[in-house]
C-alpha cells in the first residue's frame, strides 16, 4: 500500500502548526518521529512519497535529519519493516540540500522538483543512474533485456540493478526489476 | 580604572580589526568603556560585535560602560536596528538612546535579534522571509529561487551558535548599497556570539591531527572547507558547505572571525584573502554573509 505524506502538515502537528520550513534538528527529528509514527500506525504501508510541495525552507541539518537518518533507519534494519521513500513537491533548493546530504551518507532516493520528472538523488554509480533512467523511461526489464538494449555486460546489468534493488530504488519481483510508480 | 576601547568611525568587518585590537589590549582588571560617540555607521557585523564585546567584557565580572553615538541620525539608525534593546542588558549605556516606534527601519530586514535556542531559528527564519524574497528579487534583481537558499543560509549561520557556541548570540540582516567596495545594493547577514569559538569547539576532535599547527586558522579551514563538525556522525557540518554553495550561485561572500584567525569565501568581485591569523583575540564566533545585487548583465 501507498501512503501519501504531506511534510508541512507532519510539521505543523510536530513542531508548530504556523511553520511552513523545515530549519534546525530539533525539528528534523521531531517530524522524522512524526513520519515514523504514522507508519507504525499504518503496517500496511510499503510505500512511502514525502510531500514537500507546501514546504517553503530546506536546510541542511533538517533534509539530514527527516530525509538522511529516515532512509539510514530503514537501510539499517532498524525500522520495523522494509518500505519504499520517494520525495516530491522540492523546490530545486531543497533538491541540492537533500541531494547533498543524501550523498554525504552514500544514500540515494528517487525524488521529484515542482513540476519536473523524477530523478535519482545522492549517492550512484553511472551505471545504477542510467539503469534506473531506462526503468523510469520504459517500465520493467530483465537484467538480460537492459544489458542488451545498452550494450552492456549481463553482470554490468545485474549488479546495477541488484544495487538499485537493494537500495529500495527500484522493485525486484522475480527476474524482473520496476521502477517506483510514479509519485 | 577604565580603559577605553574606541569604535571607528566606520565599524565594520574590515574595521572591525582596529575595534578589536584596542579591546584585546584592555587590561584584564579593569572597567571597559566602549566610545562609540563619534561613530557614524556600523554596518550589522559591527553592531552584533559589539555585543559579543558587551557580553564578554560582563562576564568577566564588570559590567561596561558603552556611549551612544553623538549623531542623531545615526542613533536613531542603531535604535531601528534593534541594537539598544540587546545592548541595554549588556553595557551601562551613556548618551541619548532615541525611543523608535514602529515601522522599522526599511533597510533593517531583521533588527538584532537574540539567538538562544533552536525555536528562536525558526522565529528569525519565520519572520524574515517574506520580506527577504521581496528585497533579494525586486531590489537586487536575483531569480525567485534565490529567496529560498536564503533562508537557509539564514538558519544554518544561526544554528551554529545554538548548536556550538554555548552561549547565546544575535542576528541582524540589513540591505543597503555598498558604495565604496561594490557600488551595488546588498543584503548583508550578521551572526556572532561571544562563546568557545572553532577552536575549542573543534579541538577535543581535531587538535591531536595537527599537533603544534592546531590554532584558529586551521580549526575555521576544518569547519569551512572540509565541513568537519565536533561530531563524528558523517551527516554533521554540513550547514556551512551548504551556506557556501548558495553563496557560490549567488555571486556572494562569506567571512567567519574566530579567536585571532579569520577565513572568507572571496568572490571576484572582492580583494579580500582568503584566510587571516595573528588577529587580535576576540572572544566567540562573528559570521558574514554578503549577497550582492546582480549585475545589469546577468539581469
Amino acid at each position: 500500500m501507498i501512503s501519501e505524506i504531506d511534510v508541512r502538515a507532519v510539521l505543523s502537528r510536530s513542531v508548530c502548526e504556523f511553520h511552513s520550513d523545515l530549519v534546525t534538528r530539533p525539528t528534523g527529528r521531531a517530524v522524522r518521529g512524526g513520519i515514523e509514527a504514522h507508519l507504525e500506525e499504518h503496517p500496511d504501508v510499503t510505500m512511502v512519497v514525502l510531500d514537500f510541495s507546501a514546504v517553503r525552507v530546506l536546510d541542511c541539518s533538517c533534509a539530514d535529519e527527516v530525509i538522511a537518518q529516515l532512509l539510514l533507519r530503514h537501510a539499517s534494519g532498524d525500522a520495523p519493516r522494509p518500505a519504499y521513500f520517494q520525495v516530491r513537491g522540492l523546490h530545486e533548493t531543497h533538491a541540492e540540500q537533500i541531494d547533498d546530504v543524501l550523498r554525504r551518507r552514500g544514500l540515494a532516493l528517487v525524488a521529484a522538483e515542482r513540476g519536473g520528472a523524477a530523478r535519482l538523488l545522492g549517492s550512484f554509480t553511472d551505471l545504477m543512474r542510467t539503469a534506473w533512467e531506462r526503468l523510469a523511461a520504459h517500465g520493467s526489464a530483465a537484467a538480460e533485456e537492459l544489458a542488451s538494449e545498452l550494450a552492456w555486460s549481463l553482470e554490468d546489468a545485474r549488479r546495477a540493478l541488484d544495487e538499485l534493488a537493494g537500495r529500495r530504488l527500484v522493485i525486484r519481483s522475480h527476474e524482473r526489476y520496476l521502477p517506483l510508480p510514479a509519485a | 580604572m577604565t580603559t577605553l576601547v574606541e569604535v571607528p568611525q566606520s565599524l565594520d568587518d574590515r574595521s572591525f580589526e582596529q575595534f578589536a585590537a584596542t579591546f584585546a589590549a584592555a587590561p584584564g582588571g579593569s572597567r571597559v568603556l566602549i566610545d562609540a560617540h563619534a561613530c557614524e555607521w556600523a554596518s550589522p557585523f559591527g553592531l552584533v560585535g559589539l555585543l559579543c564585546a558587551g557580553q564578554a567584557l560582563t562576564e568577566r565580572g564588570a559590567k561596561p560602560l558603552l556611549t551612544a553615538p553623538a549623531d542623531r541620525d545615526v542613533a536613531h539608525y542603531w535604535a531601528r536596528a534593534g541594537f539598544f534593546r540587546q545592548a541595554e542588558d549588556l553595557f551601562e549605556i551613556h548618551g541619548t538612546v532615541p525611543r523608535v516606534k514602529p515601522p522599522p527601519e526599511t533597510n533593517v530586514l531583521l533588527e538584532v535579534t537574540p539567538v538562544r535556542v533552536a525555536g528562536d531559528v525558526h522565529t528569525i527564519v519565520d519572520r524574515i522571509q517574506e520580506r527577504a524574497a521581496a528585497i533579494l528579487t525586486a531590489a537586487l534583481g536575483l531569480e525567485a529561487k534565490a529567496t529560498v537558499g536564503f533562508g537557509m543560509a539564514l538558519s544554518e549561520a544561526c544554528q551554529n551558535i545554538v548548536e556550538h557556541a554555548g552561549t547565546g548570540g544575535w542576528v541582524a540582516v540589513h540591505a543597503y548599497t555598498w558604495r565604496r567596495r561594490l557600488g551595488r545594493r546588498v543584503v548583508v547577514i550578521a551572526v556572532a556570539d561571544a562563546g568557545v569559538g572553532f577552536r575549542q569547539t573543534l579541538e577535543a576532535t581535531q587538535a591531536a591531527g595537527f599537533g603544534d599547527r592546531w590554532g584558529d586558522g586551521r580549526a575555521l579551514e576544518a569547519a569551512f572547507i572540509h565541513g568537519v563538525s565536533r561530531f563524528r556522525d558523517p551527516g554533521r557540518g554540513q550547514g556551512l558547505r551548504g551556506i557556501r554553495r548558495w553563496l557560490d550561485r549567488w555571486d556572494g561572500k562569506m567571512s567567519i572571525r574566530s579567536g585571532t584567525a579569520r577565513i572568507a569565501m572571496v568572490p571576484p568581485w572582492d580583494d579580500d584573502v582568503v584566510l587571516k591569523e595573528g588577529l587580535p583575540m576576540f572572544p566567540g564566533a562573528q559570521l558574514q554573509i554578503l549577497v550582492p545585487a546582480a549585475t545589469p548583465e546577468a539581469q
